[in-house]
């Protein structure tokens, strides 16, 4: 069960500029863009960039340019997805978006791109940080956050889920599925996979 | 290749447009109804003069959903290459044709959040029957018509039920004081563009947009291989054993077709790939929309009905 060989396990490259794009919009969910997560010779000035400071009181900005070289903070995740919401829906053609960082938050700007009409010759992704996983319960369709293990337990249903690596772009998530479904109780132990 | 099968329509009404525009109402020859075509979708008529048998494709501009008719408009074009030129002055109403079924390679695409239309002269004809769609479901549009100012009259008429609907513009001016660039930047995201017409205002369409950072899979056109003519050459087909001569006006596909070979064919613009031949010798000039790039420069294949010879002579696997 270990061998999963999944084709919806999204794959990701560094962080690079898409040329054909006239204007480009980078968002992560950190203070930085990680430096680790990027392709030789990027050049953070080609980029208009949103960051996530994660503090109630916004450090003094008050120039929102919408230009590049341009850096904006957001207090959380949940206040640049409004602001990029907002954003997308009076951009005009020949915008580019990029994000970096763990999957359940590429797969929100995914989302928001998409509704926004984005096609995905229009987005880059760059998985960051930590593989946790957003799990999405089969059964009861509850979602649990922040998993690293090979199994887990549903914060809907309380089923032994195990982690597959189908991930659904819609859902932004990884699908879970009881593992004990046919001999309940027989749970394998759980291992630290997705550090 | 076998041929396609077909339909018997009769010619219930010609309407004239313009000094060269033909309206062709078509209805099944044999009662019933027609099958329903896409937004978008064109047809092959079989058109018969004497001996000669002469295909030409014209994209449906009457509602998908009016089954009891297929609508068409055809120019007279200065140089006919045969087709337009019979429609213009042998057809009448009540003759009997034989027409394909509607092939769709031009479709609106469902994903997008607005659509922008860009039409040449008669390749308005194909976003005719996409505006239809567009204003019977609400969608987001815009629509540029392009056209000579004597036959601004003509296409606004044509363009005149959908006004409400969308915004819509009849530019009689002429190319140059077309803000092709201007129009393209200010297009929401989510916008796909659709365009029709003469070669070169395609792909000023679609040449300006990438620059302007389009992605290719949101810009869409409809070739009309109206530019099939140029310098005369032979081509050689070597299964058949004949040498077919291509005039300044024919295509070469057409030469195939005079020469009594039923050669695969769809669109008939460079568009479907049905009309793909190997080159076994000389060289292609490319005009068609539906080769790679590396296809074209590998030279091992050419479209019949819009490309042609760069030199004298072509030798074909057909
Ligand atoms: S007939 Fe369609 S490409 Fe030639």
């Amino acid at each position: 069960m270990t061998d999963q060989g999944i084709k919806s396990r999204p794959r990701y490259q560094p962080l690079e500029i898409d040329p054909a794009g006239r204007h480009h919009l980078l968002v992560v969910p950190s203070e930085d863009v990680p430096s680790d997560a990027v392709a030789e010779g990027f050049a953070p000035s080609a980029f208009e960039v949103w960051t996530v400071v994660r503090k109630s009181a916004l450090p003094p900005s008050a120039i929102t340019e919408e230009a590049a070289g341009t850096v904006r903070a957001f207090r959380s995740p949940a206040h640049l997805f409004s602001a990029l919401e907002e954003r997308l829906a009076r951009e005009t053609m020949g915008l580019r978006l990029y994000a970096v960082g763990p999957e359940d938050f590429l797969w929100d700007v995914y989302g928001v791109g998409e509704k926004a009409g984005l096609s995905p010759q229009e987005m880059r992704f760059t998985h960051s940080g930590t593989k946790a996983r957003r799990i999405f319960c089969v059964h009861c369709r509850a979602v649990t956050e922040k998993v690293t293990t090979s199994i887990v337990t549903c914060s809907g249903c309380g089923a032994s889920l195990f982690v597959r690596d189908h991930f659904s772009r819609r859902l932004s998530a990884f699908m879970g599925v009881q593992v004990d479904a046919e001999a309940p109780g027989d749970v394998p132990a759980a291992e630290e996979l997705y550090a | 290749m076998t041929a396609a099968p077909t339909l018997s329509v009769r010619i219930r009404e010609i309407e004239p447009l313009g000094a060269s525009l033909k309206r062709f109402a078509l209805e099944p020859a044999h009662g019933g109804e027609l099958p329903t075509p896409a937004p978008g979708a064109h047809i092959l008529l079989t058109l018969r003069d004497g001996g000669r048998v002469m295909k030409n494709a014209y994209s449906l501009v009457s509602p998908a959903a009016a089954r009891d008719r297929y609508e068409i408009i055809v120019r007279r074009v200065a140089q006919s290459r045969g087709g337009s030129a019979f429609l213009h002055q042998q057809a009448r109403e009540g003759d009997v044709i034989d027409i394909g079924y509607p092939v769709n390679l031009f479709p609106l695409q469902a994903k997008a959040r607005k659509h922008l239309l860009i039409g040449g002269g008669i390749g308005i004809t194909p976003l005719l029957s996409h505006l239809h769609l567009l204003k019977a479901r609400g969608l987001k549009f815009e629509m540029h018509q392009l056209c000579a100012p004597e036959e601004a009259g003509v296409f606004e008429a044509l363009l005149a039920p959908y006004g409400e609907a969308g915004e819509i513009l009849v530019h009689g001016t002429g190319r140059a004081r077309f803000d092709l660039a201007g129009i393209l930047a200010r297009q929401p995201l989510g916008t796909h563009v659709y365009t029709c017409g003469p070669r070169t205002l395609m792909e000023a369409v679609a040449t300006t947009a990438s620059a302007l950072g389009w992605p290719a899979g949101k810009i869409h056109k409809e070739s009309f291989g109206e530019n099939s003519g140029g310098l005369p050459f032979k081509a050689m087909l070597a299964r058949s054993g004949i040498e077919v001569e291509v005039g300044e006006t024919q295509s070469l596909l057409e030469a195939v077709e005079a020469a009594g070979i039923d050669a695969p064919c769809l669109c008939r613009g460079g568009a479907c790939g049905e009309c793909k031949v190997s080159v076994l010798e000389g060289e292609v000039e490319h005009r068609d929309d539906f080769l790679s790039a590396e296809e074209k420069a590998s030279q091992g294949a050419i479209m019949l009905c819009v490309s042609r010879a760069r030199g004298a002579r072509l030798v074909l696997d057909l």
